[in-house]
């Protein structure tokens, strides 16, 4: 019995043994990580002798490698160090002289001789120009090699169209800029490639982007498809699987066929990379519709200088899948930037001949101008490169565009300019008034009357400076190096503001330091019965320009009216006052592609009309004339119309004065 | 227990069977078993964890151990460097079709001694750097260890200086690696290429299709978009220990600090100097240093000793000048003071200048214009000199100080090429931490006006008040540009009224239930909008007239990322307790607009509900409160851009309700809504609301002229 009980309790303990033994094991080996299999992760070896390895040179050698003589060209390739004599640009400034072209020339051509002739590079002698321009003929009509070609040194032969005769001269040290140049043969920073213009590209102006709205309409589908024929094909999220080989025929479902050139209707539109399918390209792009290059064999138009990254997805055809897997997979926040880069692309460098000939001077330029050449920021954000010049400056910060971007604000206080014509009476009530307010810099005069300024101006709180004008009406928007503030209130001398409203106007401007702000309004119009733009001074339910005889604005707005309006523009301006209003209006309109802004005014009713209005439509034809005569120099009409007025946030509120903080504006 | 009961009824069955003999056997056998158990337990455990306070991933080994590969004399060499190569032509993408994360997968081949026929070692097996960038490589996202899952490889067989190695021999080396096949694929780093007498720019080993990240590309060597072109290394960067000095004026104006300059370009440089004095600062090397003195580390001139690279961070400018190889060291030790390299060397392919953008950072001169570069400095501005020197230093910081940084960057550039729809963009690469911080990019950055026809939608929350809700969407069906009504209807435990009850609007109206009651669905991005344009409307809001509507919707079309709304609120920083305060008294200033009736971009629809940062949404729906102004943060913060208040409307109180919210309720309410702000400002970091000084009214707004002749006369009041 008892050995009974002892070898029951012997048998107990042994299976309680096991028990614990079996359950408590497996968690050790839990709590351990495991034994590295022969297949897992295993990375380069640490070296014991990691430390004693010898470096992959000897200190001494980098520096003490035998220096070499400076080296010339290469025979038969160039680059731009090496070819491109920078020491004929003169002052550092790219002229352009264009080789005239013998016998009968084509409409397109002549336009495109017109519109370098307008541009700030053109020169008349080929001896005062650093850049020789050879413009090849679009038909394929080769003509001989020009007088001064020199192996093609500072050359450019300019080819809009892909039709090249090079067999006729030898291009030597010629930079070539030519439409869908292929990869092989281009050579980055000294040619140049450019777009691939369909026939009946616009010469100035151009269509304006085709897109609506900032993101795409959900109804719209996702993927349009180039067609060899040059059509499009969209094809729905669904059957996207299939690429245009034609091998998925059955399963075609949504899609349809766009016969002829219209533009894709989609979110991405496919191009294949073989051919010259730069023609598609350029449509997608104008459509707001995001290109997908597969491969392309030709470099991106502009390439040295567009980051395509931000409108285009280059791909690898040959991961068709996980490309088209990644396109629906892409994030709304991506696609909405992609989407609006293209239209910026295309109403800044691609819209219009004249922009792409433009562009491609502007690289040129740039290369030129070296360190002082366009930061990135400037050639991929709104407005573009074309419209901010580096010659103004090339810090972001200078320009009234790039704020946001760099987290910056314009400098917190202003210029006024007052411009004196005849009679040349001393606007002295005005400039108390603006000096009076607690944001004035300085109150500069530019005395533009045939009489001499007094001696003796008022004291005042701020610096007055008087400078002297030359009578012409495009004076006033001369970049006067005086100016040391980013806003400028632009004056006349029988314009009448309370401090009050400039101080009112000059903080609104702070929020909208690219546009301007200004008192009194004008509208344009489309005047059915003269076939014509008109504008009016009539009191309207919206309006479209602002007088700058009282108005705030960026002083950068003065260098680009100087410097990047044609000449002809500036001279039709000089004829007739109110022009110059116009002009600017268009030029500030035209860059931000946006209305002014308009803030109260307290005598409206006293001064409805500011002295220099056109009155009718009858009384001031020239003025009437200007306003058409631009919108054919612009290419199309730029201004664009506001409905709103921006009034201080207690404005003729029934609530007690002593609330607000600008009450004198309400004052009748 | 239940294993007791068992055995007390098996027990005894079996134990009255066993003689006393057996008694011992069966103890020995038992203790057998537990003794076998606990020894196997044993096995299992203790090895581990010996191993696992060392690192027992990886074998601890000598570099001299390592296998040795003889080479035959006559094995294969690869053909020269391809120079039409691209990624289309010469790169198989489809190696790279496995890509979870949008990122190549590097396999690095195991290292291997080779030697030649008579067993004379090829070259060094492996050098310090190598060594370092394989093992950053090891240690990164990229690598994998199968080989074939791998899109790109990447021998281990040394050739950062080809000053070290054997040409044929090497290239042999690298023609019998397992997955060569004429190179595709395959990734070498040389950072000092060609040797004696002419320098080449590439490394002369024959490599066929490989890429090839090169130290020294000039143009007529590099392939554009195949391979990468990467700083030579400076030891100093690890040796020397050199803080920022950040931007500003320095002592001189332009340094040359290299020793080993051709005679005709010191001749330049000595001329520059007499030119322009004190300001140019020609270094050369010393002659005369005492034994123990690292000549490496001292620059002089005349009798004067300089410490290198310290001297570096004396100067604004320093040359860099082509020596016999293109690429030069000096870069890293120049970019890292702050100074800005004036680069001379023509042809020169910068390091990755295929993402950085050296204008930023650097003047490339032309060699022929060396007379002219004080010149060509000297018409730098001063700010953009500064701008420069910061961007200097943070190529270095983030591109240049390490093996690792160096060979990180370089598989990031390929991975980028074959994944770009994910690839970094030109920002993430070239702009430094502080602008990246500072800097606002507005998702709705292109100034378009969208077309009136598109018109709006409007989205009307509402629980359970339907006679109110009737009341709204009759008022709102009233506005000429509205294109939809959409009734978000948040009560689950009541249905919605029938179809037949509703008013008849000419515009389609549709109602969306949701499941369960949260204030975040009114800022959901349902399917059913259509226009881009959104107005939300609270139930209860009936006292706006339809020009009011209507010019809010216009004034909207002119500030498209904006938030477009009528009663204007204010945060104000509070002095007393030291945090925000949220202000509804009749202000000057507005920084929030109330979202019980605002027009805004369905975009932020998008961003409220998916990009929303830290737990604001849930706070938001768990207390019932603050969506607007969660809304009016989250707008400005991506745009950077204040809130348009239109029309004098203050308030959104009925003219005909009667005041039952006391005086307390008040309190509370502005309380919480100041909790709100506080919160908000400190999940985003920052306090993004702009204020500003005015509000949007029509053109004729009160001016002295015939109402009927105004386009919105009925404005409404306060």
């Amino acid at each position: 019995m008892q050995s009974w009980r002892r070898k029951s309790l012997w048998l107990a303990l042994s299976a309680s043994w096991l028990l614990v033994l079996l359950r408590v094991f497996p968690l050790l080996r839990l709590a351990v990580p495991a034994r590295p299999w022969a297949g897992a992760p295993q990375g380069w070896p640490r070296w014991l002798d990691a430390e004693l390895l010898p470096r992959f040179s000897q200190p001494g050698e980098l520096p003490e490698d035998d220096p070499q003589p400076p080296r010339g060209p290469r025979g038969g390739s160039c680059d731009w160090g090496s070819c491109f004599d920078v020491s004929k640009c003169r002052g550092g400034r790219l002229k352009v002289f264009v080789h005239p072209v013998a016998g009968p020339i084509s409409d397109s051509h002549r336009g495109i001789l017109a519109s370098i002739e307008s541009s700030r590079y053109h020169s008349i002698s080929p001896d005062e120009a650093c850049l020789l321009l050879r413009l090849e003929a679009p038909a394929g009509e080769c003509s001989p090699v020009p007088p001064q070609w020199n192996g093609g040194r500072n050359h450019l032969v300019l080819s809009l169209h892909p039709a090249f005769c090079p067999q006729t001269f030898q291009l030597g040290q010629a930079m070539v800029a030519k439409a869908g140049p292929t990869v092989d043969t281009f050579r980055p920073g000294f040619d140049v490639a450019l777009p691939l213009l369909p026939e009946a590209h616009p010469l100035r102006g151009g269509a304006p982007g085709q897109l609506g709205q900032h993101s795409p309409h959900p109804g719209v589908p996702l993927l349009a498809l180039a067609e060899e024929r040059g059509g499009w094909r969209t094809a729905g999220a669904d059957s996207s699987a299939c690429p245009w080989d034609g091998r998925c025929e059955q399963d075609r479902g949504p899609e349809q066929t766009h016969p002829g050139a219209t533009l894709p209707n989609a979110t991405f539109c496919l191009i294949p990379g073989h051919g010259p399918d730069a023609l598609h390209f350029l449509q997608a792009l104008q459509a707001g519709c995001i290109p997908v290059l597969l491969s392309p064999r030709w470099e991106l138009p502009f390439s040295e200088v567009i980051d395509w990254t931000k409108a285009a997805i280059v791909a690898d055809e040959r991961l068709l899948f996980q490309v088209l897997a990644a396109l629906q997979e892409m994030p709304p926040t991506r696609v909405l930037a992609l989407r609006q880069q293209t239209q910026f692309l295309w109403d800044a460098y691609f819209s219009s001949v004249e922009k792409v000939i433009h562009t491609t001077l502007e690289i040129i330029q740039d290369r030129i101008f070296g360190a002082s050449a366009h930061p990135s920021l400037l050639w991929n954000s709104p407005p573009g490169a074309l419209l901010a010049l580096p010659t103004f400056s090339t810090s972001p910060l200078d320009f009234p565009f790039y704020h946001l971007q760099r987290g910056s604000r314009p400098t917190g206080r202003f210029s006024a300019l007052i411009w004196v014509g005849d009679p040349g009476q001393p606007p002295l009530k005005l400039i108390q008034a603006v000096a009076g307010s607690q944001h004035c810099a300085q109150i500069l005069v530019l005395w533009s009357s045939e009489k001499p300024p007094p001696p003796r101006w008022p004291k005042t709180a701020v610096p007055l400076t008087v400078l002297a004008g030359q009578r012409k009406a495009s004076d006033r928007f001369l970049p006067h190096t005086a100016i040391s503030t980013d806003a400028i209130l632009s004056l006349d001398a029988h314009s009448s503001l309370t401090t009050s409203e400039v101080d009112f106007a000059f903080v609104v401007w702070q929020s909208f330091p690219e546009r301007m702000v200004g008192f009194l309004t004008w509208s344009h119009f489309w005047d059915e019965a003269r076939g014509g733009w008109g504008y009016t001074a009539e009191t309207a339910n919206e309006f479209s320009m602002v007088l700058t005889s009282a108005a705030f604005y960026h002083r950068y707005y003065h260098t680009l009216f100087t410097h990047s309006l044609p000449e002809a523009l500036r001279t039709l301006a000089d004829g007739a006052p109110t022009c110059v209003d116009i002009l600017m209006n268009f030029l500030v309109a035209a860059v931000t592609k946006l209305p002014p802004i308009k803030v109260p005014y307290g005598r409206q009713h006293l001064e409805a009309r500011p002295p220099l209005t056109p009155g009718g439509p009858e009384s001031q034809p020239p003025a009437q004339d200007c306003i058409n005569q631009m919108a054919v120099e612009f290419g199309s009409m730029p201004l664009v119309s506001s409905r709103l007025r921006l009034d201080p946030v207690l404005f003729k509120d029934p609530v007690s004065v002593l609330r607000k903080k600008y009450r004198s504006l309400e004052k009748p | 227990m239940c294993a007791s009961v068992k055995y007390n009824i098996r027990g005894p069955a079996l134990i009255p069977r066993m003689k006393t003999k057996h008694r011992i056997y069966y103890i020995t056998l038992f203790s057998i078993v537990l003794l076998g158990l606990i020894a196997t337990g044993m096995f299992q455990f203790w090895p581990h964890s010996i191993e696992s306070s060392s690192d027992w991933n990886v074998e601890k080994r000598s570099v001299r151990d390592v296998p040795v590969v003889r080479l035959p004399a006559d094995s294969p060499i690869p053909e020269r460097g391809d120079l039409s190569c691209r990624m289309h032509t010469c790169f198989d993408v489809y190696r790279c079709g496995f890509n979870p994360k949008n990122k190549i997968k590097v396999y690095i081949y195991s290292l291997k001694k080779y030697v030649d026929n008579s067993g004379v070692p090829v070259s060094n097996t492996i050098s310090r750097e190598y060594n370092e960038l394989l093992t950053a490589i090891s240690d990164s996202d990229y690598y994998t260890d199968d080989i074939n899952r791998a899109c790109l490889f990447v021998p281990s067989i040394d050739v950062l200086n080809q000053n070290t190695l054997r040409i044929k021999e090497t290239a042999q080396a690298l023609a019998q690696l397992s997955r060569w096949d004429r190179g595709t694929n395959h990734l070498l780093f040389n950072m000092l290429p060609g040797g004696p007498p002419d320098y080449n720019t590439a490394l002369d080993v024959p490599r066929d299709r490989a890429l090839l990240a090169g130290g020294g590309f000039s143009t007529w060597t590099y392939r554009q978009g195949y391979d990468v072109s990467i700083p030579v290394y400076s030891p100093l960067s690890a040796e020397v220990d050199l803080p920022d000095k950040g931007p500003g004026p320095r002592r001189y104006f332009l340094l040359s600090s290299q020793m080993a300059v051709h005679p005709e370009y010191r001749e330049d440089l000595e001329a520059l100097q007499a030119k322009h004095g004190e300001s140019v600062l020609v270094l050369d090397k010393c002659t005369n240093l005492s034994e123990g003195v690292l000549s490496v580390r001292k620059r002089c001139r005349e009798h004067q000793v300089y410490d290198y690279p310290q001297v570096l961070q004396e100067a604004t400018f320093c040359v860099v000048l082509r020596g016999a190889r293109l690429g030069q060291a000096v870069l890293s030790d120049v970019l890292r003071a702050g100074c800005v390299p004036v680069v001379i060397a023509d042809s020169y392919i910068l390091p990755f200048s295929e993402v950085l953008d050296w204008k930023r950072a650097s003047v490339v001169v032309p060699e022929e214009k060396m007379s002219d570069v004080y010149g060509i400095l000297q018409s730098i501005p001063q700010r953009q000199i500064e701008e420069m020197q910061r961007q200097a230093r943070w190529f270095w910081e983030a591109y240049f100080q390490s093996i690792k940084a160096i060979a990180l960057a370089t598989l990031q550039i390929i991975s980028d090429r074959i994944y770009p729809y994910a690839a970094l963009s030109y920002e993430e690469w070239n702009d430094p931490p502080t602008v990246k911080w500072s800097s606002v990019s507005n998702p709705l950055f292109l100034p378009l006006i969208p077309p009136q026809s598109q018109g709006f939608t409007a989205i009307v929350l509402t629980y359970d008040r339907v006679e109110s809700l009737f009341r709204v969407i009759t008022e709102v069906s009233k506005v000429p540009s509205l294109s939809k009504l959409l009734v978000v209807w948040n009560n689950q435990n009541k249905n919605p009224p029938e179809d037949s009850l509703w008013p008849k609007i000419r515009v389609p109206l549709k109602v969306v239930r949701t499941a369960e009651n949260k204030l975040s669905n009114r800022f959901f991005p349902y399917d059913e909008i259509e226009t881009e344009a959104v107005l939300a409307i609270d139930d209860d809001i009936i006292m706006l007239t339809s020009d009011e509507l209507q010019f809010g919707y216009e004034v909207w079309r002119e500030f498209p990322d904006r938030l477009v709304g009528y009663p204007g609120r204010l945060h104000l920083w509070d002095h007393e307790m030291n945090k925000w305060k949220y202000e509804s008294e009749w202000t000057n200033e507005v920084s929030m607009v109330l979202t019980g009736a605002a027009f805004y971009h369905k975009y932020f629809n998008y961003l409220y509900t998916y990009k929303m940062p830290g737990d604001i949404k849930n706070w938001v729906d768990a207390h019932m409160n603050c969506e607007d102004i969660a809304m009016n943060f989250l707008v400005a913060n991506v745009t950077g851009k204040a809130v348009i208040k239109v029309t004098p409307r203050k308030k959104f109180k009925c003219p005909e309700c009667t005041a039952i919210d006391g005086l307390s309720l008040d309190q509370t309410h502005m309380v919480e809504r100041s909790e709100c702000i506080n919160k908000f400002a400190s999940v985003f970091g920052t306090m993004p609301l702009k204020v500003v000084e005015h509000r949007a009214d029509p053109v004729l707004y009160k001016d002295d002229f015939p109402e009927k002749l105004k386009s919105f006369p009925n404005i409404g009041s306060l």
